[in-house]
């Protein structure tokens, strides 16, 4: 009998398990949302009287950064709000998508379908072309010129094309917004002199000399890194050694050779200055430049540096230029200084991509139009431009000068105010109120690199990955091992490190994915021509 | 409770041709004859269908190459390609010898631990005694994995660490503890015991404490010591639920304990030779490349072998102790 009733309950639950695939599938059958399924009504050329707003929608925009501590943003939005229920009928709520492991809850939302109707998304830091392969963005090449008329006729026809995924577009760049986000040292000036180091850093050698400096005369670690910041530092190795330039394939393994090589993909992983590399980064962990379990350390490098605590950190000209002027206020005269790390030999400077900062229709918006009509106004209208951009004047910011300053009895916490709207900027906004709280010394820097900038080459460029996807998932996981403890010094000896991190990196199809991308590359190359 | 049932079902007759009969009832007979039973192993049954049948059409998530647009069941079908990535990481090996050998190390030295402690324990004749030491072992049980590694680094780390610290203080050499692999499989093994012991050995000391009096008192007036009564009673008395509860750990000796491996080692690379487990590695691949397809070809290969050895252990058992295997 016992055994009888087993068998029954097997067989319930053979049942049961047939009927959960079964309602399995046909709840996943119910929602559509494929691309283009929103296309516009036939003849969307029309005027844009034509298009019927009488619904009213809310539209919900994500964001990169941590949310705000205060009501600031929810203020402002109250007022563009206002002007938006005129306009478009519709709200715009902004939601964030916090820093602490962004990029996986960047690519879980996207995974997870929740209903959203724009996300801030980029070529170079928060896989878009993964994403877009994986249809999280949705083709809006036929809506743009309906419902986005100001931003579809201010961006040129050949940024339109960098944004093209199956020639399709598939975001909407913030190509009219100067940045650098070319990475460099940050160091201390007032410490530099006061250790006899009067020119400014522009090589690594005398970082080294002023992290000994910082050790032995102020006692504290040179360079309080974190173990995961050891991609990056690779990633300047090559930028200050070598005329590479690298290409937007996951993983940062592979490198074009150099500017007058555009064509020819290696990594220099393979070369010997990942040797030297090695070398170098062992005298200095064994010198103890950072902590000695840096690899399993997780602070925070920039508090430490606002904190006196450090003497280094490490990001991009951007960061200086605020960075700056808040370091100025929390350790006076610290006269932060910028080594940005293609000056070692000189000037293999790209300029950046116009997808670093682009802004998607998600593939599963309600309301894709309505998102693309606020979208047009949030970036082109000058007073809802500053309302999300600036925040409100009098409270977030008042104009002195012509220039944009805290206003009297400003308070950080109360009134700071920040949409990080990263997915359409302006120039022409920002410049007519530039900010107090940007260095103002920056341009000098901006003006150096314009000496020697070179466009960014492989505009319209996506590799499809595909083919060698589980060889690009084993490669990411073989340097995911081995740079870390490498770059840290912490590898034992730097040239064994070295050749077993190359030889893992070609059992796992280092050979294949290099044939790949290069074959790649080629057709792109007879694509162009 | 197979005995209940067995009652139950068979009245007062004899087994064997009762049970050729049954066979011949039709089911709606059988099911209105043990219609009080199966009510109460309906709830087990639907949690179990909740949690276990419901989620796992999702195996066929290992099978395709996820687009987030055509969800689950509509993106391309790609069979076995996702499964390559284990072996093309070339990983496959030391994470799932890594992943069985701790798991082996956490069942034999915890259970052996266990019952030693739940023996000791038996042994104290102080009551109060006892409950504060149980209190006391019981309480690693409850600290989250996450203050664990914390505790762990302040203690070990080079710098600052007070294990560190105190070498300094006696003018010996520091231990980096963080840089040598070899260190750590004691670590987390310890790690381990301490905080699963005390929690374990409660299962023994029930299992002790149910002992038949009797025994123990007759035992006595035949002179037996405490090492003779430990050795030939409670010892014996114990192997059934040692057995038992081996089977049922035997069956997630495929499954690491993440919380403990990836809050103690993070990612520190150059541990992994001997810390990798396939939770980490699948938990890294996920991070690193966002691939749900290939986790879950991962985790899918996990389960099978998880099962493989789970019949594979119990056809053992079988053999040699019929009584003691689970089914």
């Amino acid at each position: 009998m016992f055994k009888s009733l087993k068998n029954m309950t097997a067989l319930l639950l053979i049942v049961i398990l047939v009927l959960a695939i079964l309602t399995g599938c046909s709840q996943n059958a119910g929602p559509g949302g494929q691309p283009g399924d929103k296309s516009p009504s036939p003849g969307g050329d029309g005027p844009k009287d034509v298009i019927d707003t009488s619904e009213f929608v809310e539209v919900v925009w994500y964001h990169l950064g941590d949310p705000p501590t205060n009501d600031q943003l929810d203020l402002a939005a109250e007022e563009w709000n206002k002007i938006l229920k005129d306009k478009v009928n519709a709200h715009l709520k902004i939601n964030f998508i916090e820093w602490a492991d962004y990029l996986t809850k960047y690519n879980l939302l996207l995974a997870t379908g929740e209903n959203f109707d724009m996300v801030n998304t980029a070529s170079d830091w928060l896989d878009m072309w993964p994403n877009a392969a994986k249809g999280a963005f949705m083709d809006i090449t036929d809506l743009l010129p309906v419902y986005a008329p100001q931003t579809w006729a201010s961006v040129p026809e050949e940024h339109w094309d960098q944004c093209k995924f199956n020639g399709r577009i598939i975001t909407i760049p913030e190509d009219q917004y100067t940045q650098w986000v070319n990475h460099g040292f940050y160091y201390r000036g007032d410490w530099a002199e006061e250790f006899g180091i009067t020119e400014p850093i522009r090589d690594w050698d005398t970082l080294g000399l002023y992290m000994q400096k910082v050790k032995d005369v102020k006692g504290l670690i040179p360079y309080d890194v974190v173990g995961s910041k050891a991609h990056e530092l690779l990633d300047y190795w090559f930028a200050s050694y070598t005329d590479s330039i690298m290409l937007e394939v996951p993983g940062n393994i592979f490198y074009s050779k150099s500017y007058d090589d555009l064509y020819t993909v290696y990594s220099p992983i393979f070369e010997d200055t990942m040797v030297e590399m090695a070398k170098k980064m062992k005298e200095w962990g064994d010198a103890g430049y950072w902590r000695s379990d840096v690899l399993n350390y997780t602070g925070d490098t920039r508090e430490a540096l606002k904190a006196g605590q450090t003497g280094v950190d490490a990001h991009h000209t951007q960061t200086y230029a605020s960075l700056r002027v808040e370091m100025d206020e929390k350790q006076p005269g610290s006269n932060l200084q910028m080594f940005p790390v293609h000056l070692q030999r000189g000037n293999n400077l790209i300029e950046m991509s116009i997808t670093h900062g682009a802004q998607s229709v998600a593939a599963r918006s309600k309301n894709p139009e309505r998102a693309l009509m606020v979208y047009d106004l949030m970036r082109n209208d000058e007073t809802l431009y500053r309302l999300l951009n600036f925040g409100r004047e009098g409270v977030n910011y008042v104009v002195v000068n012509g220039k944009r300053t805290r206003p009297e009895g400003f308070d950080e916490t109360a009134h700071s105010f920040f949409s990080n709207f990263w997915g359409g900027r302006m120039d022409k906004f920002e410049n007519a109120l530039p900010s107090v709280r940007v260095y103002d010394k920056i341009g000098d820097l901006y003006a150096e690199y314009d000496k020697y900038k070179k466009p960014y080459p492989y505009a319209g460029f996506v590799f499809d990955k595909t083919p060698v996807e589980t060889e690009i998932s084993a490669l990411n996981d073989v340097k995911a091992r081995h740079v870390p403890p490498i770059v840290f010094g912490k590898a034992g000896d730097p040239e064994a490190a070295v050749e077993a991190f190359r030889q893992e990196l070609k059992a796992a199809g280092y050979d294949k994915v290099l044939a790949e991308i290069q074959n790649q590359i080629n057709k792109w190359k007879e694509s162009r021509n | 409770m197979a005995f209940n049932t067995k009652n139950e079902g068979l009245n007062i007759e004899s087994a064997p041709p009762i049970l050729k009969k049954n066979k011949k009832k039709p089911f709606l007979f059988k099911l209105k004859k043990n219609k009080s039973l199966l009510i109460m192993t309906l709830p087990v049954i639907v949690f179990f269908f909740i949690f276990s049948y419901i989620p796992m059409p999702g195996i066929y998530l290992a099978f395709i190459r996820y687009n987030y647009n055509q969800g689950i069941f509509k993106s391309p079908f790609i069979g076995f390609e996702n499964f390559r990535f284990l072996i093309q990481s070339g990983q496959l090996a030391t994470i799932t010898i890594n992943t069985v050998l701790y798991n082996l190390a956490f069942i034999l030295l915890g259970n052996c631990l266990q019952i030693f402690v739940a023996v000791l324990l038996n042994e104290v004749a102080s009551a109060r005694f006892k409950k504060i030491t149980q209190t006391v072992m019981f309480l690693p049980y409850f600290i989250s994995a996450v203050i664990v590694g914390l505790l762990a680094y302040n203690f070990l780390n080079y710098d600052y660490g007070f294990l560190n610290v105190m070498l300094k203080k006696l003018n010996l050499e520091p231990l980096a503890v963080y840089s040598t692999p070899s260190a750590w499989p004691f670590i987390i093994v310890l790690t381990n015991l301490w905080q699963g012991v005390g929690y374990g050995s409660i299962v023994y000391f029930a299992q002790i404490t149910s002992i038949d009096s009797e025994i123990v008192e007759a035992a006595a007036i035949d002179g037996v010591n405490a090492f003779q009564r430990i050795r030939y009673i409670i010892l014996p008395w114990l192997k059934p639920t040692f057995i038992l509860l081996l089977l049922f750990s035997l069956g997630g000796v495929l499954k690491g304990n993440f919380g403990l491996f990836y809050n103690l080692v993070g990612n520190n690379s150059t541990l992994f030779k001997t810390t990798d487990i396939i939770e980490t590695f699948v938990f890294r691949s996920l991070m690193i490349n966002f691939n749900f397809s290939m986790s879950s070809a991962v985790s899918l290969y996990q389960s099978f072998f998880g099962c493989v050895l789970v019949l594979f252990c119990n056809w053992l058992v079988k053999k040699i102790e019929p009584d003691y295997s689970l089914f």
